[in-house]
């Protein structure tokens, strides 16, 4: 079937569309306008704006350690009615069903788990494949690995880390390997309290600084699409600008991606010891030009923070709202789950909303700045509208700062901040961008030949209303929502890469498991068969 | 055994589904119990209950409840039953049932790690005969109704309180509370099969304390008919553990309000499907409702069933994913040859493509 757009305002800056256009589509692909072709179907978009749809680099949608928090916290659930009609919390997001749902509505098409440990890779894929509509993938952590740790106390080459990080993808089905506060959850299992870059692994003898590097090269040398994922040490701790700093001087330019950068924005000027440090960072992020961040935005209101750094969360556990916690310590990184309200009287929370704020408007170039929330621990995704539309309009992020502690919006710079993002950056930021960090050259753009995952929007004085409720949302071609409401839900698949690598690590693997823990490694392994639905994967190619 | 039986009679199986769809479209209340299968029967019977309004319950409710509510009301520090098998220097095993619970508890954490030079264990109120094998236990305790005093005595003596001069045990429990903050990673396990909710959260609340100054960690062990792993299936179905209900559309989750047995009971539900894949099992409540029993044959059943299908063991008759008490993990497991029997997921997907109302999934 061929269906036309027709005479939407087209936001595609990958081919360098920004005006009035068609946009066409057949079997599921965009195709060139047909000559003298009569499309079947016509909507017409006039008026609307029309863009590829959105992905998501970065959200902690599924897995062991997400349904942990739903365990953890049932009550959340319930408060969600209390929203009746306006869904801004965790709380409407809360199963898989609901979660592709709320995407999809807001014209996602793509979004990334970043954060599945390799023994609960079959996990987190079981969760992922009962998420309609959004196609997905995952990251899969390392960095806290006694397999690996053990590789770089014993200075073996680039080599077996290569090899290891190809066995690791292939067994846990992922698209890239994020690093957590490398070697800081090893250290906490040998009572350590805090991990900062150069700190060491007790045992092991091995330093931070040195695990994410070799990470990282062996990412780049793999030839993987996405850079090394790193969630650098001393998260949400004051001054912990400098650690951030640090880790951008040490990528020594090679590909690095640095996840939820507004956590890591902090100095200690001011009254309370407590300041925005993001212009700094800003800053050194223009200035790298091999670096990409993600924000991990902050918004108000009640959440519950979910990471693998558990020596971060378990530091976190006595500011748990409401108070009740679960610290895991797992075979590799574990995880800690601390719920939290970020309020807008609080003034560090302010601080820290500001914060995320200036690291979106003051990095330069959209194409290296990428929109998240780390869901769901800076806010839940189903707060992006509103962060869009602080995004494209100063005079609202002036009236919201009103409202906020005075002494909290004065150690940031937010206030001098005039700059609006254009449609196209946030297509940029959203859409193009993304797919040419993951490496999916058919997605985050409307030419010929890409998967036709496309977002139609109709204008509203009111932007966020315009991105929470898309006028229409096809993925892979098929009518999926109209004007926020979810029509079909049919179930996409999950993207991941297979870089080649050396036969002697499947024999490695098996002899390390079977010593160590008594069993053999096929716990771990991903099969297609294991996921309940058909053709469940979609592979990546490597770069050449 | 395939079969399927509509009472005691042999049956089709397309004659004992059509006639299982058929109660469950008459049912006003229905409810979907045993709940003893794999993910994919998991996800098959909650994706059920949410077409047809059901109630979903767990066999094994009761145990996965009580750790659940010590979670939920204060949380909780756990491990891994490998990280407790590598590093856990000290462990502290608390109570009755932990080897009905989990049969490889020996042979998993009992013997020498990898990476340590030695493993105390200490076992408080163990069963009869669990450490019979095991000289190197030390044992404090024989009688479990005195477990909850001896886990107060214990956390108030770590913590410097006084504590009651008759106390059970006190001479070994104040020896155990100066040894407990000298382990580098000590691991307490236990089974809330065999501990109540007060209890788990007093060792709960212990493990806590000690790592003000050193790292300790908490085991619990999970019961078994793949209880944990329906338990994950409902988690990210449905937002809530099993006990929930799609009555009104949307699922609610009440530990007393959704408990299949007193259901039955009280004659609030009128019809079950009740699934015990492990094991042929017939429910435990009294009273009499139209049951559509999946399991292995009648013979368990006192008064046949409205209607049975057999199905087959998940991981030995046919494919499964199953949480791995080994790992704490849900896992894959390929059978070579499948059997020729139905799987619960088999059986549920016929029933609701039988059903008039579409699936949500």
């Amino acid at each position: 079937m061929l269906t036309r757009l027709a005479g939407g305002h087209i936001v595609d800056p990958a081919n360098g569309r920004d005006g009035v256009g068609d946009v066409w589509f057949r079997d599921g692909r965009l195709v060139a306008p047909p000559e003298n072709g009569r499309p079947d179907e016509t909507y017409d978009v006039a008026g609307m704006i029309v863009m590829a749809g959105a992905i998501d680099i970065h959200s902690h949608i599924a897995g062991s350690n997400e349904n942990l928090g739903r365990l953890l916290l049932p009550e959340q659930r319930y408060a969600a009615f209390e929203h009746a009609g306006h869904v801004t919390t965790a709380k409407g997001a809360w199963t898989t069903a609901e979660t592709g749902r709320l995407y999809a509505a807001m014209g996602f098409t793509t979004v990334v788990e970043p954060a599945v440990l390799p023994e609960h890779a079959l996990h987190a894929h079981l969760e992922l494949a009962d998420i309609p509509i959004i196609d997905k993938a995952t990251l899969t952590v390392l960095g806290n690995d006694d397999f690996l740790l053990n590789l770089l106390r014993r200075r073996e080459g680039g080599e077996a880390v290569r090899d290891y990080i190809a066995w690791t993808l292939a067994t846990s089905r992922a698209l890239g390997i994020k690093v957590i506060n490398a070697g800081g959850a090893a250290a906490f299992k040998d009572n350590v309290r805090s991990f900062s870059l150069d700190d060491v692994v007790p045992e092991y003898g091995i330093s931070s600084r040195a695990i994410f590097k070799a990470l990282q090269k062996a990412v780049h040398e793999l030839r993987l699409p996405h850079p090394l994922h790193l969630h650098c040490n001393n998260l949400g701790i004051p001054g912990n600008v400098e650690t951030a700093l640090a880790t951008i001087q040490a990528a020594e330019g090679l590909p690095l991606h640095l996840a939820h950068l507004q956590f890591y924005g902090y100095g200690k000027e001011g009254p309370r010891g407590f300041s925005s440090a993001a212009a700094r960072l800003a800053d050194a992020v223009n200035a790298a030009k091999h670096l990409t961040i993600d924000v991990g935005q902050v918004m108000f209101g009640q959440t519950v923070t979910i990471s693998a750094d558990v020596l971060r969360q378990f530091n976190a556990r006595n500011g748990a709202r409401p108070k009740k916690w679960i610290i895991l310590d797992g075979d590799s990184n574990g995880a800690g789950i601390v719920p939290y309200a970020y309020r807008a009287n609080d003034f560090y929370n302010a601080v820290q909303w500001a914060a995320g704020l200036e690291l979106f408007l003051l990095i330069n170039d959209p194409w290296r700045v990428f929109f998240t929330t780390d869901h769901p621990n800076g806010a839940p995704f189903t707060a992006y509208p509103d962060i869009l539309a602080l995004l494209l309009d100063r005079s609202l992020r002036a009236e919201w700062m009103t409202k906020l502690p005075k002494e909290a919006i004065e150690v940031t710079t937010l206030p001098s901040i005039g700059r609006e993002y254009t449609l196209n950056e946030i297509a940029i930021m959203t859409r193009a961008a993304p797919a040419r960090l993951l490496g999916l050259r058919d997605r985050g753009h409307l030419a010929a030949g890409a998967i036709a995952d496309i977002a139609v929007y109709a204008p509203f004085k009111d932007k966020a209303a315009m991105f929470r409720n898309a006028a229409f949302v096809f993925k892979s071609g098929e009518l999926v929502v109209r004007n926020g409401n979810v029509l079909h839900q049919p179930f996409g698949r999950t993207l991941n890469v297979h870089p080649a690598r050396g036969r002697a690590i499947e024999r490695r693997m098996r002899d390390y498991y079977e010593n160590r823990y008594g069993l053999s490694p096929d716990f771990m392994t991903v099969a297609d068969l294991a996921i309940g639905r058909p053709d469940p994967f979609e592979t990546v190619p490597c770069l050449s | 055994m395939a079969g399927a039986w509509i009472r005691d009679k042999p049956a089709t199986l397309e004659a004992a589904t059509k006639e299982a769809a058929k109660l469950l479209q008459a049912s006003r209340m229905p409810l979907i119990a045993g709940l003893g299968t794999d993910v994919a029967g998991a996800r098959a019977a909650i994706a059920l209950a949410q077409q047809i309004g059901a109630v979903i319950d767990h066999m094994h409710s009761a145990a996965l409840l009580r750790d659940l509510d010590v979670m939920r009301e204060s949380g909780m520090m756990i491990t891994t039953p490998n990280e407790a098998r590598l590093r856990g220097d000290l462990l502290l095993l608390v109570g009755a049932g932990l080897v009905e619970t989990w049969p490889e508890i020996s042979a998993r954490l009992f013997e020498k790690s990898s990476v340590l030079n030695s493993r105390r264990i200490v076992w408080l109120c163990p069963s009869n005969g669990n450490t019979e094998a095991h000289s190197d236990i030390e044992t404090i305790g024989n009688n479990p109704r005195n477990l909850p005093v001896m886990l107060a005595a214990l956390r108030a003596r770590c913590a410097g309180h006084a504590v009651r001069n008759d106390t059970p045990d006190l001479r070994k429990i104040d020896a155990l509370a100066s040894e407990l903050p000298q382990a580098r990673f000590g691991v307490a396990v236990w089974s809330a099969a065999e501990n109540d909710a007060l209890t788990i959260e007093m060792l709960c609340g212990l493990v806590k304390d000690l790592n003000a100054t050193t790292r300790f960690s908490g085991l619990p062990l999970a019961p078994g008919n793949d209880a944990a792993a329906v338990q994950q299936v409902s988690g990210w179905m449905t937002g809530f553990p099993v006990r929930t209900g799609f009555g009104r559309g949307d699922p609610e989750h009440d530990p007393w309000r959704f408990d299949g047995v007193r259901l039955v009971d009280t004659g609030e539900a009128d019809c079950a499907l009740w699934i015990s894949a492990y094991h042929p099992m017939a429910p435990p409540w009294k009273r009499e409702v139209p049951i559509i029993a999946l399991t292995n044959g009648l013979d368990c059943f006192d008064r046949p069933p409205a209607v049975a299908i057999s199905v087959g063991q998940p991981g030995t008759d046919h494919d499964s994913v199953e949480y791995l008490a080994a790992t704490g993990t849900l896992a894959f497991s390929r059978v070579t040859s499948r059997a020729n029997v139905m799987s619960v997921a088999d059986a549920i997907g016929g029933i609701a493509a039988t059903l008039p109302v579409p699936s949500p999934c």
